[in-house]
């Protein structure tokens, strides 16, 4: 029963993460491969807060997403340059730098040891330390951060976004400020998706620089891929499949130790049969006999 | 100058030339393909791991003499290059999607053949040269070895002869045609579809080339071509896309801050002063030093 609520509390951050990347991929069409580094900022922001300081998790979570707008504000400055496959190997370098100030930056973040020891969540006396409350807790954000992903993509502003994927010289030309837009879908994505860090580093109670990897930006990409470029429901049930994937692998038999190699074989096959269909999603890739609408 | 300090600036001198030749093999082999197809190609990496590896598997499973197993590696590399370009690639060419969907789909080959050879290999750190210790040459003070030397010598071989046959021959001139403008070029009777084939695979031989050499130098990892993937697109980007000299001064710009940040500060740090300099030129000279026109770059 615990191992089950471990998985939908999972599901919830990678639901957030895939969500919040969603915006700036699906809609705005800005792939980028950062998103693990905002995820790290959030987690680590927090944890050497309450670990170093004592401040409690309602102050830290404010930060890690002012730091994590900070961050995405100055990082958006220089990436937004360029355009296309520029851009995601743009992004790419800067979640390498990101990771690598984890890494190696031995006084704050502690290297390779990690940040252990970080205290739960308590709100003014009430501690969130079981595993049924912290679920509550994470849903709760996640249903927060969907409701807000799911009101701004349906405004104005969310259909600017959809025009910049579009085309993106033509909504310059009906005077939207492409520039502004884009920054501003690019620090929105990078500040909901310090949110799960935040929340994981308290969750584990461990942190080191391996959660936050290029590889795992490359998961929560393929996790927006596989439920549909600009579609928030669809990276929900997506990060459902990528999180239960190991589960099945592990009743099919494959042992612990290669299942991890065996899930992400999975996952690039995924990713490769739906980019070369030029489908929208995996389930849209499925459905094979359906011709495909444009 | 006192001698110490001489010997040091010697080893650094030596040590940037050495990586700067395994960076130009590798930039060189990525801006073949950029150029031709305008779309990054990030299962090369793999190509790149894979020539290490097979030329590991032939020489210490099956036992194969050295120049036979990398000969071997190096075929067999280019046909995974040349079955990913045939089966994947070309559908998605025949689509028309946009350069993204080439990149991400890439990433997926890159995830699939990358953890094959872990399961195969395993994860651990291998290694090409068991038993035999080099002792290295003294060139004033410095030392060098014979695999080093080697290698500036093979990638200086296999860069004067890519110029001259881009320059120089008739094949040179249609890879040129096609990448100006392929439809064009179709008109002239140059069939694009065997030049991308011809450019695959040599641009995937130089890939298995530039892990093979780069894995007797210092060791095998199932994700090592990643990283020496990404040094060859940094490479090219800053250098200009489509330059000869300008992979040549990016390359060299790139091995010269990675030796000098790993000598000044810590090579923990290398990965991340490779991507700074990335940034600034993004930044100040988007077009790299060639300064040819590219439409992925808008200011």
């Amino acid at each position: 029963m615990e191992y089950i609520l471990h998985l939908i509390i999972l599901i919830c951050f990678y639901t957030m993460l895939a969500q919040s990347l969603n915006l700036n991929a699906g809609f705005t069409g800005l792939i980028s491969l950062a998103q693990a580094g905002f995820y790290g900022i959030g987690a680590y922001t927090s944890a050497i807060l309450s670990v170093q300081y004592g401040f409690p998790f309602w102050f830290n979570l404010p930060v890690a997403m002012l730091l994590s707008f900070g961050v995405s504000y100055v990082v958006s400055l220089i990436a937004l340059r360029t355009v296309d496959d520029y851009f995601i190997v743009c992004t790419l370098g800067i979640q390498v730098i990101i990771f690598s100030i984890m890494n190696n930056w031995m006084q704050v973040t502690k290297g390779p040891l990690g940040i252990p020891g970080i205290p739960a969540i308590s709100f003014f006396g009430f501690e969130v330390s079981s595993k049924i409350s912290f679920l509550l807790l994470s849903l709760a954000l996640m249903l927060l951060v969907w409701l807000v992903l799911n009101n701004l993509v349906n405004s104005g502003f969310g259909k600017s976004l959809k025009a910049i994927c579009e085309d993106e010289i033509y909504t310059q030309s009906i005077g939207k400020n492409v520039k502004q837009l884009k920054v501003l879908s690019f620090t929105i994505s990078a500040v909901l998706a310090s949110i799960p860090g935040a929340l994981y580093a308290h969750y584990i109670t461990y942190i080191d620089p391996t959660s936050f990897t290029v590889n795992e930006s490359i998961f929560i990409l393929s996790i927006v891929i596989i439920g549909g470029m600009g579609n928030l429901k669809g990276s929900f049930y997506a990060s459902v499949f990528m999180i239960l994937l190991p589960e099945v692998l592990r009743f099919v038999g494959i042992s612990n130790s290669d299942s991890a190699n065996y899930r992400q074989i999975i996952y690039g096959a995924i990713l490769v049969l739906v980019m070369m269909r030029g489908n929208k999603n995996l389930f849209s890739f499925l459905q094979v006999q359906n011709p495909k609408v444009k | 100058m006192d001698t110490p300090k001489l010997l040091v600036v010697m080893q650094l001198i030596l040590n940037i030339l050495h990586n700067h030749m395994i960076i130009v093999l590798l930039a060189l082999s990525i801006s073949m393909n950029y150029y031709l197809l305008k779309n990054f190609n990030i299962a090369q990496a793999v190509v790149i791991t894979f020539g290490a590896y097979l030329s590991y598997l032939l020489l210490y499973s099956f036992h194969q003499p050295l120049y036979i197993a990398i000969i071997i590696a190096i075929i067999l590399s280019v046909s995974i290059g040349l079955l990913s370009e045939l089966f994947i690639f070309k559908q998605m060419r025949n689509r028309k999607l946009p350069s993204f969907a080439f990149l991400v789909a890439s990433i997926g080959l890159y995830t699939i053949l990358q953890n094959c050879i872990s399961l195969y290999f395993g994860d651990d750190t291998k290694s090409l040269n068991i038993g035999e210790i080099a002792v290295g040459h003294q060139i004033f003070g410095a030392y060098i070895t014979t695999v080093q030397i080697f290698t500036i010598a093979v990638s200086a071989f296999v860069f004067i002869g890519m110029y001259l046959l881009y320059n120089y021959t008739t094949l040179g001139k249609q890879i040129r045609a096609v990448s100006e403008n392929a439809e064009f070029a179709t008109i002239y009777g140059i069939s694009s579809n065997k030049i991308i084939l011809i450019v695959t695979a040599v641009s995937s031989a130089l890939a298995a080339i530039a892990g093979i050499l780069y894995a007797y130098d210092t060791n095998l990892t199932p994700t090592m071509g990643f990283n020496l993937l990404l040094y060859g697109i940094v490479a090219m980007i800053i250098g200009g896309v489509g330059s000869f000299r300008g992979l040549l001064l990016g390359s060299l710009l790139l091995a010269s801050a990675q030796n000098l940040v790993a000598y000044y500060l810590d090579t923990k740090w290398m990965d991340a002063a490779t991507y700074i300099i990335l940034i600034a030129f993004l930044l100040w000279k988007p077009l790299g030093f060639s300064g040819k026109k590219l439409k992925k770059v808008e200011i």
